[in-house]
């Protein structure tokens, strides 16, 4: 594996060479315009705002700090800036010499709604070279019908296509038929290992404080990596630079408060934004005496803030600190969360060459306490802390060329359990050994255009991922397939010795080709490894669910998929339309025997189980983001199977998260100028459960049994679902004091859609002689509809 | 440690929020053959041990099962003791042992042979050690975790040095064995499991007092453990299982309780039996243990 990488390293400098040698000896005198575009009510960054030169039909779009460069021959030219939902700028420029043309756009004014947008910017569906990527604006989000009143982002991606769940509750989300631990969500850069408040049912992420949320799920560029199936890129807003600015809300399960305001105009800023639940507080008049010291609660608190020191650089310091906590006085308790925490600079080599670097920690922890006295008592703490470094460059080599390379280093640090139980006044301690292990990347891509038509990303990174002491590696048996490992051996490592290495190339490649204005095709290859998993066997992940390196015993999981796109808009660009077809196909991924034991067992290998795993499907979207009705339809045909040695007799069977259809409808209505409303509709397939089809009796008990041993043999009921919302907006918009009703009802017609359906024995104590009744249940996580009122204000 | 013992815990909490509600409902499932069904917990106790014979039926089907008649049922001890379980209704294949006679000692290996319909079954067993049980004993509390004021039972005893041993403790409450399924008190050494190497010590505290009833009488919370009443007569057994039986058990407990995980549920598994047909290598269904037992008994006050 060491030769591969070598080699490659080596060879890279005339790979790059070869490349572009071609371009750069066609170069003639150019000049760049170089800058960052900004919201110049607040001073935020634009991240996707284009730049273009009709002059030249060339263009280019700022990146995710808003920096945009262009070079182009000297000359006069007249440049437009726009942004979607923002007035057009347009500057005349007289190019001899480089030019640094920082730009700030302004809302486009009153009714957002009713603006016609430049077709420059509303045709970026046909015309970006990204597929399988889906940008929710928070706008957007923050308009759409919610659980009790709170904006939600991560059920908001739900609603775009090839986006599912296990269900109502469960955290987490599934993209093209990967498991929740493929999804890397990231927060200003730094991983969050549990994206969830109080289970599934709402996440971590504070809408006051979150500027982009960007999903892909195929075409990944070369310059992301680490898991399998997504990338969830969550940038949060830098403060406004321009004044003093408040948001909050009150919502029946969050209250929120966010401060903005400038540190040095124009200069340096600062938000801070947090919330918290208190749900505990409205209910503690209601629990009966059994229940007083209840603790249930949970908060989180974002901060940000950034300082431009000069025009080459800009650092960013980002802080995130969540926690839920449940306990019932000291007899017991139970709390989780994450922090998190990264640091950025930005640095301009030249007008040019962009850098980031990136410095992140990120820590994920939980604990659970039961007994308070020094008698008997149970204490568990486990935890993931990861920190990296992380520096990036993009290179604008010329309008056709964008190259960008860089590399990751990430250190883990894993504590599978902390533990001591005291019986009786024995302690014992079940602690595990922590685990160790480096991962490592490097990656290069470049953004070629090719003539008018054609646009491609090619990309290759290449990672590396290092189990190290200290600890013990241990060996396994042979069993028979679905059964417990026996182990047969375990060796010692010392701090950094290495106990197992793996080595993976991931290529990357999109292809875009425009047909016409209105229409264009798009292809990617991706190639994606991932060294650290989820160790999860329930039908919804728990916050105790434990993440465990690739090991010995483990290996990476892989992926490669396809993916092939039609992307056409209609009637100006006012309708998007995108239809996708793409196949997966996953090596390596984890299952579990029967009986496996997950959690405080320094054996869990030996109950580890490997499988591969296919998914294939369709994804259609259509989209209206004008005028005063807007929104989207999505609609997804879709197939998710495994195939594990010792589960459903070896044979393919489809993950628990399989979806055949899953249709939503996403609708915005602008009615007054005040008043909005807005819907959501959900219709999907059930997903797949296991049924046993027979009964034996032993000692008295009713055991369910599968005589033909499949896995998900049969189906839940469909899911569907309505949900409305209606927001009131305040009088005056000019007002310092903004304040918004929001009125929304949750499963409007009160439907009982299923999670899932277990069998037991009836209630009640069977006596002996007795027959025993068996029985199937729905569980249905929310069995009415729930309405909610909240209301937010912003104050300036 | 398996998630299943904190997931209950978790959901709870959850379900204060939103009310998830729960519907029987009817629904198919595939036909499925009738299997054998091996039923044979047997003990070292001074009483007629039984075997049961059944064949397995629909999962909805709540008749009582059939039992399976004219079967030879036979348990070798390794010390040479044969015991012959002769026929009684029902299924039932019984042998009661004579004055003085047990079925073994701790250690010794035991074999199931069942010929039924010309074809021979196999099972093997061990008999473990079983600790004594040192105090059973009763206490007042006042309401804690939800559930009421009154008088809850503790049993102690000391799991034996050395990792490995496996319990099935059985609580009988005036005579009735507490049979259902959260009921079901297994222990690994002195905790919960394999992974969890807590050895040597006394048994845990969710062991110790999962000897107290769950509620099964009308107009109980489901949510309260109902305390004892004085007169009340309580019986801790603790049998000493195989590692085989008390995978056996957990996988039977997790399926028969899963439903209690609610949205953590696990998939469906089916337990493993030692019961083989020797012909074939295919296993029937149930299982068997020789257990030694210790116990003792107490009366509220």
């Amino acid at each position: 594996m060491k030769t591969i990488s070598t080699a490659l390293l080596r060879r890279l400098p005339i790979l790059v060479l070869i490349l572009f040698s071609g371009t750069i000896l066609l170069a003639q005198q150019k000049y760049t315009i170089s800058g960052y575009i900004k919201d110049g009510s607040n001073g935020e960054t634009l991240i996707g705002a284009s730049v273009y030169i009709s002059a030249l039909n060339q263009g280019t779009t700022s990146n995710v700090y808003g920096f945009y460069s262009l070079s182009i021959p000297e000359g006069t030219y007249e440049v437009q800036f726009s942004y979607l939902g923002f007035e057009n700028e347009v500057r005349q420029i007289e190019l001899n010499g480089n030019l640094d043309l920082d730009v700030e756009l302004f809302e486009a004014a009153a009714e957002l709604e009713e603006v016609i947008v430049t077709s420059e910017a509303r045709d970026q569906n046909v015309t970006d070279l990204e597929m399988s990527v889906n940008k929710l604006d928070m706008s957007t989000i923050e308009k759409m019908p919610t659980l009790l009143g709170e904006v939600e982002i991560l059920r908001s991606i739900q609603l775009l296509p090839g986006v599912t769940s296990v269900g109502e509750g469960a955290s987490g989300f599934n993209v093209r038929g990967g498991s929740i631990d493929q999804n890397l969500i990231i927060l200003d850069e730094a991983p969050v290992y549990n994206a969830s408040h109080l289970f599934g049912f709402y996440s971590v992420f504070n809408p006051d404080a979150v500027k982009d949320v960007k999903l892909y799920k195929g075409g990944i560029p070369a310059r992301y990596g680490g898991r399998l199936s997504s990338i969830l890129d969550v940038r949060m807003k830098e403060g406004n630079s321009k004044q003093f600015n408040l948001n909050g809300g009150v919502g029946f399960i969050f209250s929120r408060l966010a401060v903005e305001a400038p540190i040095v105009k124009d200069k340096a800023s600062f938000i801070l934004a947090g919330r918290r639940s208190y749900i505990d507080v409205l209910s503690q008049p209601f629990l009966n005496d059994d229940f007083s010291g209840a603790v249930l609660n949970f908060y989180d608190l974002t901060f940000k803030t950034n300082y431009n020191i000069n025009k080459k650089n800009r650092i960013f310091l980002s802080g995130y600190l969540g926690r839920d906590n449940f306990g019932f006085g000291d007899a017991a308790g139970f709390n989780w969360g994450n922090a998190t925490g990264s640091f950025r600079w930005n640095h301009l080599f030249s007008e040019r060459l962009f850098s980031n670097i990136t410095l992140y920690y990120s820590n994920y922890d939980y604990e659970i306490q039961f007994g308070d006295d020094s008698v008997n008592k149970f204490d568990w703490t486990a935890r993931i802390i990861n920190y990296s470094f992380k520096p990036e460059l993009s290179f604008y080599l010329n309008p056709d060329n964008l190259i960008r390379f860089g590399g990751q280093a990430i250190i883990y640090e894993f504590e599978p359990g902390r533990a001591m139980g005291i019986s009786e006044g024995e302690v014992t301690d079940f602690s595990l050994d922590k685990k160790y292990a480096i991962e490592g990347s490097l990656f290069l891509e470049n953004e070629q255009s090719i003539g008018d038509k054609l646009e491609i990303n090619y990309g290759l990174r290449l990672s590396y991922f290092n189990y190290t002491g200290e600890g013990t590696a241990y060996e396994f048996g042979v069993a028979p397939p679905g059964e417990r490992r026996p182990v047969i051996g375990a060796q010692e490592y010392d701090q950094w010795e290495s106990i197992e290495n793996y080595a993976k190339l991931e290529p990357r490649l999109a292809i875009k080709y425009q047909l016409n204005d209105q229409s264009s095709i798009k292809t990617s290859y991706m190639r994606t490894a991932q060294y650290i998993h989820l160790l999860s066997n329930t039908t919804a992940s728990t916050p105790v669910d434990v993440w465990t390196p690739s090991t010995n015993n483990i290996e990476p999981q892989t992926a490669e998929q396809v993916a092939l796109g039609y992307f056409r808009n209609f009637k100006e660009n006012r309708y998007e339309f995108s239809a996708e077809v793409y196949y997966k196909r996953m090596k390596h991924l984890i299952d579990y025997i029967d009986g496996a034991d997950l959690i405080l067992n320094e054996l869990l290998e030996g109950d580890v189980l490997e499988g591969k795993g296919r998914a294939y499907g369709l994804e259609l979207l259509l989209k209206k983001e004008e005028g005063r009705f807007s929104g989207w339809q999505s609609y997804t045909l879709a197939r998710t199977e495994r195939q594990v040695e010792g589960v459903n007799q070896g044979k393919w069977y489809p993950s628990r998260f399989d979806q055949t259809h899953n249709l939503s409808l996403t609708t915005f209505y602008s009615l007054t100028d005040r008043w909005s409303l807005s819907a959501n509709f959900v219709l999907n397939s059930g997903t797949p459960t296991t049924f046993p089809n027979s009964r034996f009796e032993q000692q008295g008990y009713v055991i369910p049994h599968n005589t033909s041993d499949t896995r998900n043999n049969v189906r839940i009921p469909v899911y569907h679902r309505l949900d409305l919302s209606a927001t009131l907006d305040g009088k005056r918009k000019d007002r310092r004091w903004q304040g918004q009703w929001v009125f929304s009802i949750y499963n409007v017609y009160n439907r009982r859609n299923p999670f899932s359906i277990y069998f037991q024995q009836q209630d009640g104590r069977i006596m002996e002689g007795m027959s025993t009744n068996t029985e199937a249940v729905k569980l249905s996580v929310i069995g009415n509809f729930i309405p909610s009122i909240s209301y937010n204000f912003k104050f300036k | 440690m398996q998630t299943r013992y904190i997931i209950p815990v978790l959901f709870f909490f959850a379900g204060l929020f939103f009310t998830s509600c729960e519907d029987v409902i009817d629904i198919n499932t595939d036909p499925a053959p009738q299997l054998l069904v091996v039923d044979a917990w047997i003990n070292n106790l001074d009483q007629p041990q039984i075997i049961n014979l059944s064949l397995s039926q629909p999962y909805f089907d709540s008749a009582n099962p059939a039992g399976v008649t004219g079967a030879s049922v036979i348990v070798e001890n390794s010390s040479g003791k044969t015991l012959v379980f002769e026929e009684e209704n029902n299924g039932n294949y019984v042998w009661t042992p004579g004055n003085g006679e047990t079925i073994g000692e701790v250690g010794d290996g035991f074999t199931l042979s069942i010929e039924w319909n010309d074809v021979i079954y196999e099972a093997s067993s061990q008999m473990n050690r079983v600790p004594e049980i040192d105090s059973l004993v009763q206490e007042y509390r006042e309401p804690e975790l939800g559930n009421p004021e009154g008088i809850f039972a503790t049993f102690y005893a000391r799991d034996f040095p050395g990792q490995g041993d496996a319990y099935w403790i059985k609580t009988y409450k005036n005579g009735q064995f507490l049979n259902k399924p959260i009921e079901m008190n297994l222990a690994y050494d002195a905790g919960f499991d394999s992974g969890s190497s807590i050895d040597g010590v006394v048994f845990i505290v969710p062991i110790r007092e999962l000897i107290n009833r769950f509620p099964d009488e009308e107009g109980e919370d489901d949510f309260e453990v109902p305390p004892y009443m004085p007169g009340d007569s309580i019986r801790v057994e603790i049998h000493s299982i195989t590692e085989a039986a008390f995978n056996f058990l957990s996988i039977a407990k997790e399926q028969m309780t899963n439903g209690d995980n609610t949205i953590f549920a696990l998939p469906l598994a089916n337990t493993k039996s030692n019961v083989r047909n020797v012909a074939t290598g295919e296993r029937a269904l149930g299982f068997f243990n020789v257990a030694k037992v210790s116990s003792a008994g107490k009366i509220i006050e």
